[in-house]
Order: C-alpha cells, then structure tokens, then sequence
C-alpha cells in the first residue's frame, strides 16, 4: 500500500515539475526565436497557457493531499483539540461539496466541446440534456492539430478533419481534476475522521522550511515554541 | 443584504480552516446558482479562463522559479557577505548589514516569509554570536523582511497588477522608491539605536573585500537588472522578462555557483564544468533540478489555485455593480479620498495578520479598486499602499505572519518577537502614512519612464 502511494506521488509530483519546466523552456525558446532567429514560434503563448492551467488544476488535489492550500489557522490554532476536529469536518465537507458542484460544472462544460450530452439539473446532475447542441468542431486558436489525436475526428467530429488541435483535448483537464479533488478531498475528510490530521490549510508558503529550522533548534538543545 | 451574506460566508468559512480558494469559490458559486442565471458550468469556465485569459498571471510561476533557483543554497549566504562587506564596519553594523542583504534578497525574490527564512536563519545567529540580544536581531529581520513584497520583482504586485488590469512593468517601478526608502528608514532607526546603546561594530574589511564579495553576489543579482532592464527597455513582456530570468538563474545555480545539479559535490565543494562536461545536458534532468521545479510547482498551485477562484468572486462583484453602489453610498455620505484610504488601511492591516498577502489581495483589490477610481485615487499608488499595508499586517501583533515565521526561524517565542518588534514597526508605520499620503514617492518613477498614465477603466 505505501509503495503504491510512492508511486502516486512520483508521478504527480513528475507531473509537476515536467509541466512547470516544459512551459519556461517554451516561453524561453520563443524570445529566442523572435531575437535570434528572427521568427516567431506561433503556438508558444497558447500551448504555454495551456500546460499553465493544466499545473494548477492538476496540482490542486495534490496540494489537498500534501495539506498545503493557504488558509487561515489563526483560530484553529486557539481551540481545543476536540472542538478543532469539529471545525476540520465542517471544512472538509464544505471542500467536497465545492468540489462535488465543480466536478458538474466541469464535466457540463468539457462535455459540450467533446460531443458528449452535458448533464440536466441546476445543482445537481437530475439526467443527460441530449438536446444540447454539440460543438465538437470547436478548435483552439494556435496549436495545431497532432496525429496522435487523428481518431478524434470520427470520434467527436462525424469524420471532419481538425486543423487545430480541438478544444476537448486541451479542456479535459477540467473534469478530470474535478474529479480528482473530490477524490483528495474524500481521503482527507477520511483522515480527520480518524484523527490523523488535524486540519486541511497550511497558514503560509514556508511552512516545511520553518519545520526543518525548528527541528535543527530542538537537536540544538534549544527550546522549541511550537 | 445578499452581498453582506457573501461576505459572512466567505469570512467565516476561512476562520473555521478552509481554504482560502474554497472558501471563495464556494461562497460564489452559491451566490451565483441561488441569485443568478450562471449554471455550474459557466463557474468551472471561469476557473479555467483565469489561465487562459490572463496572460499577466503567467508571470507568476517563472518569478517564482527564478527565485525558487537563486534561493537554493548559497545566494543568501553570498548577499549577506557583500552586506558586511558594505556596511558592517558602522555602528551597529551587522544589523545594518541585515537590513541591506533583505532589501537585496528582495530583489530575488518576492515573498516576504521566504526573505525572512533565507536571511534570518543566517544573520540571526551570527548578530548572537557577536554580541547583539536575540530580540534585538529577531525585530531587525523581522522588519527588513517584510520589504521582499514592496522591492521588485514581487509576486503581490504580479498579482494586483492582474486582478485590476494595471502595468506590471509599472508597478514593478513604482516599488522602487519606497521600497529604497523604507529599507533606508530602517537602517537610519538602527545607526541612532547604535549611537545610543554603544552596539558592536565590525571592522572596515576594505575595498577588496567588497569588491570580491560583490563580485560574487553580483551573479545572482544581475537577475533583478535582467528583469528591470528588461522590461523597460522594451525587449521583454514582464512574462518574458520571468521566464529568461527563471532560465538564467537555473544556469547561474547550476553552472556558476554550482549549489545544486551535477557539478555540486555532497561535501560543499564543486566540481569543474571541463572535468564534467556532460553535465551541461544532465543539470536539465537532475534531481536538485526536478526539485526545485517541484517546490516551485507547489508553490505556483496553491498561489494560482487562490486566485482563480477569487476570479470567480470578481465575476459576482462585477455582475451586482456593488463596488459601484459602495462608492456611491460614500460619497453620498460625504466621505472623501483620505477617509477611503485609512478605511483600506485598516481592513488591510487586520486581514494582512491573518492571511497570505496575495490571497488577501485578491479579494480586497476588486472591491477597492473601483471605488478608489470613483474617488479620483492613482491606480499605481492605490497598489503600492496596499503592498506596504500588507507588510506591516504581517509585522502587527497578535498574529502577523512575519511574526510568526520570526518566532520559528529565531527560536524564540511569539510574544518575545512581538515586544522585540515594536520599535521598528513604529517606523514602518512613519513609512505607511508617508506613502499613502505622498502619491509623488510611487508615481514619479513609472510616470517618468513610462508615460503619463492613462486610466481606462
């Protein structure tokens, strides 16, 4: 079970730093291109500001999961340990429900893009709106369409070939990471339930820095103020 | 009355310990659905379109991973011995040294609580060892570094820029000044407690030493003339400009200073580039490499992940019109500028203790913003006085973050970085009342440079 988790991690945590690295490189190789060569690289904005979001969405249930969002602990810092176990549920339960609407909206939105029926229901998913226009052909301005995604056109597209690369490639990060919060969401609420965690924020962006320094106070034979 | 709820909501939401991005995307997202036409899936194509529309935010993740690149290992270390260098033969010198390496941290990075770390855990310890008092050394660095959000680059001011559709070049510049002057007020307050109380002073090392010690340091900070430069000189977007940062900080970690990637060697030493010249190929895909990418990553989620979902929260602000009405009101109830500006400052002083600055930003700065353009307020200097607003948040007690991260860093318990706090913060707060009632210290730079503004909103 531990090694799964190891490798869970590795790849996300992959993910990451690919996705963070492809993105500098490109926005890097197109001043370049403009100073050295002359040229512009047409498609380095957009496909940089789609590897931008697909970081963040991606990255955001595994900051779930690693405890890191930003918040405020100000107060949980100052109530008693069962009464912080209450509070942390109440949060909890409103990040799965905040995710759970998410997890609709994404998938109603990626949907349409993707030649599937969005679903009906103003809150919650009541059935499939078949009535819903498609808008497959939907493509996006500047990156242009790759082989690997050929199968999409009779998929998707009633056999009309792409230019562009369509938009429901880009866009499946949306649903896919919705999904994937209430999943992080689901085991956090999990882990506060049986006690093992205390709270889902962390209070500010050095806080595994401060962990190392206190730690190398406390074998210092100083006193720690925690 | 609705809009009261919302902001209830939002409110009590953070205090109970959700996230800041939930909480406001949350809120918003009911708002929306119980008042509104907006359908759940117009909400998920904002959070989307925060990435896709916003070049400007784009800026972010490549500042942070230039700083991200400069901040592993020795940079610090190399800032802090050019300091001494510099001024660590007056009076109180390795104070003042402190406050000068912050004010030079700062311009590689911009964050405040990761000035204080970086600086902190060295120059605490080495005013100890020389003679200064722990809450002496603990208030200096406490205070200087809160300036790693006013001296460009700084993430806030990336930030603002976005969520009110100003310069970031601008804002960038309009930093400069203030941040000189508040990094100068403070040093000043440390020579007279020197003069007074008689504390050590170093010896004048000599020209060579800061020659030598500049040299060094002056690798790293190139970074802030690549950015300025830059930006100014037309040859970069503010993007582009943090991107070849991001890229020239990754091959001056990695090659020059050799703190991270293949040519470091486990014991502090380096190794020469001619003896590995593979290396040139292995630093892209080494593991100090992935890491930082990976820190920086994190970082970059949880910072966006807050402001896309305050996006959504500007969607409901912008629909209800309720900056509009505000103003109104306040104007009508014969409120002017300076009654407006103390009331931010006092919201910004309360929020800024309990929250990241850039979280807090992001919901302050759409509700503000069009107020003050009612009110006739420069959008350039409504920005700069809500960055130094948030820095002294983060320095004001009970609970301000710098204070907080001091208190680790130092060793020390919170109530003793408070007391030792306090008469520097009194000269911050000299520095906030200048800054928000001299709009000249913000404006001049960015007027001179770039052109009289014109406000379009």
């Amino acid at each position: 079970m531990t090694h799964k988790t190891g490798l869970i991690d590795h790849i996300e945590e992959s993910v990451i730093a690919a996705l963070l690295g492809l993105m500098t490189v490109v926005t890097f190789a197109n001043v370049v291109a403009r100073y050295v060569f002359n040229t512009n690289i047409l498609w380095a904005l957009e496909l940089t500001v789609f590897m931008f979001g697909w970081l963040v969405l991606l990255g955001a249930s595994y900051a779930v999961k690693k405890h890191s969002h930003l918040g405020v602990d100000a107060v949980l810092n100052m109530t008693s340990p069962p009464m912080r176990r209450v509070l942390a549920l109440i949060s909890v339960g409103a990040c799965l429900l905040f995710s759970l609407l998410l997890l609709k909206g994404a998938y109603d939105y990626w949907a349409v893009f993707a030649d599937l029926p969005p679903t009906s229901g103003r809150w919650f998913p009541t059935g499939f709106d078949a009535s819903a226009r498609s808008q497959s052909f939907y493509e996006v301005q500047d990156v242009p369409m790759l082989g690997v995604f050929r199968f999409l056109e009779n998929m998707i597209n009633y056999g009309d070939s792409y230019e562009k690369l369509p938009k429901a490639v880009p866009y499946v990060v949306l649903p896919i990471s919705a999904f994937l919060l209430v999943l992080r969401f689901s085991q956090v609420a999990v882990q506060i339930w049986k006690g093992e965690v205390d709270r889902l924020v962390a209070s500010h962006e050095v806080e595994d820095e401060l962990d190392e320094i206190r730690a190398s106070h406390d074998n210092d034979g100083q006193e720690g103020t925690r | 009355m609705d809009v009261l709820l919302l902001f209830t909501m939002v409110v009590t939401l953070l205090l109970i310990g959700v996230p800041i991005a939930v909480s406001l995307g949350l809120s918003s997202t009911l708002f929306l659905l119980i008042y509104s036409d907006s359908s759940l899936a117009s909400v998920a194509g904002t959070l989307l379109e925060a990435f896709v529309g916003h070049y400007t935010l784009l800026a972010i993740p490549f500042f942070i991973l230039a700083s991200s690149f400069m901040t592993t290992g020795g940079v610090a270390q190399r800032i802090i011995r050019f300091s001494i260098a510099c001024v660590g033969h007056l009076p109180g010198g390795l104070a003042i040294a402190g406050v000068f390496a912050c004010m030079l941290f700062a311009a590689l990075s911009g964050s405040s609580p990761a000035t204080v770390v970086a600086i902190g855990s060295i120059v605490i310890a080495g005013m100890r060892q020389v003679g200064y008092t722990r809450e002496f050394a603990a208030g200096v660095i406490c205070n200087a570094g809160t300036l790693g959000i006013l001296i460009p680059p700084s993430i806030v001011m990336v930030v603002y820029a976005a969520s009110v559709d100003v310069s970031v070049g601008r804002m960038f510049l309009a930093g400069v000044i203030p941040g000189i002057m508040a990094g100068s007020m403070l040093m000043i307050t440390i020579y007279a407690i020197a003069k007074i109380k008689g504390l050590p002073q170093g010896e004048w090392k000599g020209w060579g030493e800061v020659w030598v010690s500049g040299r060094e340091a002056g690798w790293g900070l190139f970074l802030i003339v690549i950015i300025l430069g830059g930006i100014y000189g037309g040859i970069f977007t503010p993007t582009e400009a943090a991107a070849v940062a991001a890229v020239y900080s990754f091959f001056i970690a990695c090659f020059v200073y050799k703190d991270m990637g293949p040519l470091s060697a486990s014991d502090g030493t380096s190794i020469s580039l001619m003896r590995r010249p593979h290396a040139l190929l292995t630093a892209f895909v080494h593991p100090d490499t992935k890491k930082t990418l990976l820190d920086a990553g994190k970082l970059t989620v949880t910072l966006l992940f807050v402001i896309a979902n305050a996006l959504i929260l500007k969607h409901v602000l912008t629909d209800e019109q309720i900056p509009q009405s505000i103003a109104n009101a306040m104007l009508g109830a014969g409120f002017g500028p300076v009654m407006f500006l103390v009331m931010v400052n006092v919201i910004l002083l309360i929020g800024g203790q309990f929250m990241e600055p850039s979280g807090l930003l992001v919901i302050v700065a759409p509700l503000v913003f069009p107020i003050a353009m009612e009110l006739g307020i420069d959008p350039i200097h409504l920005g700069i006085i809500m960055v130094v607003n948030m820095e002294i948040g983060m320095i004001t007690p009970p609970v301000g973050l710098n204070l907080f991260v001091t208190s680790g860093v130092a060793g020390m318990p919170m109530m003793a970085v408070v007391r030792a706090a306090l008469p520097f913060l009194a000269v911050l707060f000299v520095f906030l009342i200048i800054v928000t009632y001299v709009p000249w210290i913000s404006t001049v730079l960015p007027n001179t440079f770039m052109g009289p503004e014109i406000i379009t909103n």
